[in-house]
Formats: C-alpha cells, sequence, structure tokens
C-alpha cells in the first residue's frame, strides 16, 4: 500500500470508528460527526438561532479546530493565509450550509447515514457527486476565486483562539448559551470525550488531507484515486461497526434526523458537492484549513455558522417530516447564486 | 530528461501553466500536489524537461522542485510566497 493511501485510510477508519463510538455514548443517530449539524448546534448554542432542539456547543467541531492547528504546529505547517475572495467565500459557504440542511447533513454525515443503512443518503450521493461534476466543470472553464496571501500569526490564530474561549465559557458559564432539553441538540456524547476524539480526528486529517469533495474531484480530474480510499473507509468502517451494535437497518423510512424525499435529498446534496469544489473542499476540509492558521476557511467556517443561522431563523431546513418550502426556493437560489458566482469569478485560460 | 513539479496558488494558475507547456511541447500533467510536498490540496503541474522551464510558469506559481528521488526528496529551485 502507498504511504499515502495508508494516511488516508488510516483516518477514514478512525473517523468511522470514532463515528460509532460517540453515537453509542450520546450523539445523535447517524450522526457521530456531522460538520453542518455541528455548526448549527453550536450556532444556535450561542442564541444566533432560536430552534430550541438544535443548540448546544458541539466539543467535536472545536476539538478538530485545536488538532489540526496542535498538529500542524508541530509539523511547522501551521501557516496563516488569506485573502482569496472571502466575502465570496462566506456566501458560498451560506449556500453550502442551506443544501446541506436540506439533506440533513454535511457529505461526512452523508457517509455515516450510508454506514448506517440509510438509503436516503445514497440518494444525497448521487447528488453530491453530481454537483462535484459541475464543479469540475467550472473549474476547467477558468473558474478562480484568486490566490491567498501570507498573514500575520494574530489572523492564523484568530478562529482557533475564538473557538477555545467559547469551550471554556460554554464549561464553565452554561448559563450563558442555549442548550437543547430535547431533540437532536439535547443528545451528546461526554464533553471530555467528544474534545478528545475531535483533537484526534482533527490531527488526523490535517496529515492526511482528508476531504470528501477531494477524492471524487480529484478521479474525475486527474484519474487519481487516492482520497477515494478514506471515503470509503468511512463507509465500510460504520457498516461493519453498525452492524456488530446492531445498528444498521437498510431502509428509506424511519431513519434517524433524516426525511425521505429524493429529490430534494439530490438536490441539497449535489448543492453542497457543487458549491464546495468551488470552495475548493468540503466543510469538514474547511474545518481543518482553518485549524492550520488559513483565514480564508475561517471566514468560510463563519459562513456556515451565519448560513446555520439563516436557515433556522427563515425555515430554510428540512426536518424528519421533510423539506420546507421555504428550504425549496433557498436551494434553487442556491444554485442561481453558485452559476453567477461562477460567470463573475471566471478568467481566460 | 529531469523530472519537476510545479505548485501554485490556484487551480486555475496551475491549468494556466500546463497549457503554456503543453504549447511549448514539454511532457506535462496536471495531478493533486503530493502530500510530502504540500499541506495544501492544491493542483501541481508534474513535467520532464532537460531544465526547469521557469520562464513558462504564471505569475501565481507557488514553487517549483526538481523530482531528487521517486519517492519524495525535492531540490527547491523557486518560491514565490
Amino acid at each position: 500500500m502507498k504511504k499515502r493511501n495508508f494516511w488516508v485510510i488510516l483516518t477514514g477508519v478512525v473517523i468511522g470508528v470514532a463515528a460509532i463510538v460517540l453515537t453509542a455514548l450520546g450523539n445523535p443517530g447517524n450522526m457521530g460527526f456531522c460538520i453542518a449539524c455541528f455548526i448549527r448546534d453550536t450556532s444556535g448554542a450561542m442564541k444566533l438561532h432560536t430552534a430550541a432542539a438544535v443548540q448546544y456547543v458541539r466539543p467535536e467541531i472545536i476539538g478538530m479546530i485545536l488538532g489540526a492547528m496542535i498538529v500542524s504546529m508541530l509539523t511547522k505547517e501551521f501557516k496563516p493565509r488569506g485573502g482569496s475572495s472571502p466575502m465570496t467565500r462566506f456566501v458560498l459557504a451560506v449556500v453550502v450550509m442551506v443544501g446541506a440542511l436540506m439533506f440533513l447533513g454535511c457529505p461526512l454525515r452523508m457517509m455515516l447515514r450510508i454506514g448506517g443503512g440509510d438509503l436516503n443518503a445514497l440518494v444525497g450521493l448521487v447528488g453530491f457527486i453530481a454537483g462535484i461534476f459541475v464543479g469540475t466543470l467550472w473549474l476547467r472553464g477558468g473558474f478562480t476565486l484568486k490566490r491567498a496571501y501570507a498573514q500575520s500569526m494574530t489572523e492564523g490564530l484568530m478562529l482557533p483562539i475564538i473557538v477555545a474561549v467559547l469551550m471554556v465559557l460554554s464549561a464553565l458559564l452554561p448559563s450563558l448559551f442555549a442548550f437543547s432539553e430535547s431533540g437532536p441538540g439535547a443528545a451528546h456524547a461526554p464533553l471530555l470525550i467528544a474534545l478528545g476524539i475531535g483533537l484526534v480526528v482533527g490531527g488526523l486529517c490535517q496529515r492526511a488531507r482528508f476531504c470528501t469533495v477531494a477524492g471524487n474531484r480529484d478521479a474525475m480530474m486527474f484519474k487519481d484515486f487516492s482520497m477515494l480510499w478514506g471515503f470509503l473507509a468511512v463507509i465500510v468502517t460504520t457498516i461493519v461497526g453498525n452492524l456488530i451494535l446492531g445498528k444498521f437497518h437498510l431502509s428509506f423510512a424511519d431513519q434517524p434526523v433524516a426525511h425521505t424525499d429524493g429529490l430534494w435529498n439530490f438536490l441539497g446534496m449535489a448543492l453542497v458537492g457543487w458549491g464546495s469544489v468551488l470552495l475548493g473542499g468540503c466543510p469538514l476540509r474547511q474545518v481543518i484549513l482553518a485549524g492550520e492558521g488559513n483565514s480564508d476557511a475561517a471566514i468560510t467556517v463563519t459562513g456556515f455558522v451565519f448560513g446555520a443561522a439563516i436557515c433556522h431563523n427563515f425555515g430554510l431546513a428540512s426536518s424528519g417530516n421533510g423539506p420546507t418550502v421555504n428550504g425549496m426556493i433557498a436551494v434553487v437560489a442556491g444554485f442561481v447564486i453558485l452559476v453567477l458566482i461562477g460567470l463573475f469569478n471566471r478568467e481566460r485560460i | 530528461m529531469t523530472s519537476y513539479i510545479a505548485t501554485f496558488h490556484t487551480h486555475f494558475s496551475a491549468m494556466r501553466t500546463h497549457r503554456t507547456m503543453a504549447a511549448e511541447g514539454v511532457s506535462a500533467r496536471l495531478s493533486p500536489v503530493p502530500r510530502s510536498l504540500s499541506a495544501s490540496c492544491g493542483t501541481c503541474v508534474m513535467y520532464e524537461a532537460s531544465e526547469a522551464r521557469l520562464d513558462l510558469m504564471d505569475k501565481d506559481v507557488e514553487r517549483v522542485v526538481e523530482c531528487l528521488t521517486p519517492n519524495g526528496g525535492y531540490l527547491e529551485l523557486l518560491r514565490n510566497d
């Protein structure tokens, strides 16, 4: 096995095991990890939205950012950079979050849902791949958000410091925050375990450059399948883990935190795939890059937080009952926004 | 012939350089940046030539290295942070 494949596969297996453990310890079903859902919960905990069922400061996300920061500092790969169309990235992040909350999960949770037997996530996967394919067409057509430049250490550390302070405040002064008493936000693994697992997964993802979009993008554009091994490793590990624990239920109906509307599951993930290619990486990858000092990724994570808030404040997010009309309109608007951003950021090759 | 790898600040810049090299008859291909070279997940141009042909690089080139061994020994020829 090639060394680069080893790290990617190891990371995929660890993510799969971590997700199974976190779910067994209290996280919602098929939601050991979900970048979109966990950022949405954290956004709610800070009262940026008031959906009572999804408010909790998720230690996993904070751990991943700090884990990536620590490992990148140890390996001298912490490099503050930024300035690559930050406001456009912010808008793209909002669009990606609209798609993710239409589907009810980021690409990572899509993989975990497949690993739990949720067939709706397979529909999402088809949409995700279709979206990535469209995104690669834009890349081939000359799409660019322009280059990033070296920034100060302060700029690179800003988001890691913010999330570290958030973690400490939420643990020591919980009354400042809103925490769900029922629903997915109330389902969570113990804080220190979740934080520790987040740290490990964040560090590994930094080493492996793990990205759910890059695997498919590289396969389509360069016939390079290295990163796809990690993608498969997550799914296989969670299938095995769920089978062992008796939590593998192959069906469309009655899946945890999921709906069965195939068209909007497809379109939601297509929006995520396309938007993520334009951003240069999936939501998980943005979290890791933010930990490495990339302030463009930090702005993108901030866009996820903002996007999650408007998704719930304006009724765009789906629920187990299905998508909302507002959410459908927002997804269509998201595709229009991606086309416009694509058109206005093209250069002649 | 010597093997070289050029990394870029943008995917677009890699594509542009690849196209320039193709027009100049340089044997080149686009590829994900090797992990041994960078933590970034961008696109690089791998090419073979008798000299480094730095004159063909797009303005947003990041690094150009000469491959000393197949498994990741590099000699840096250009750096543009």
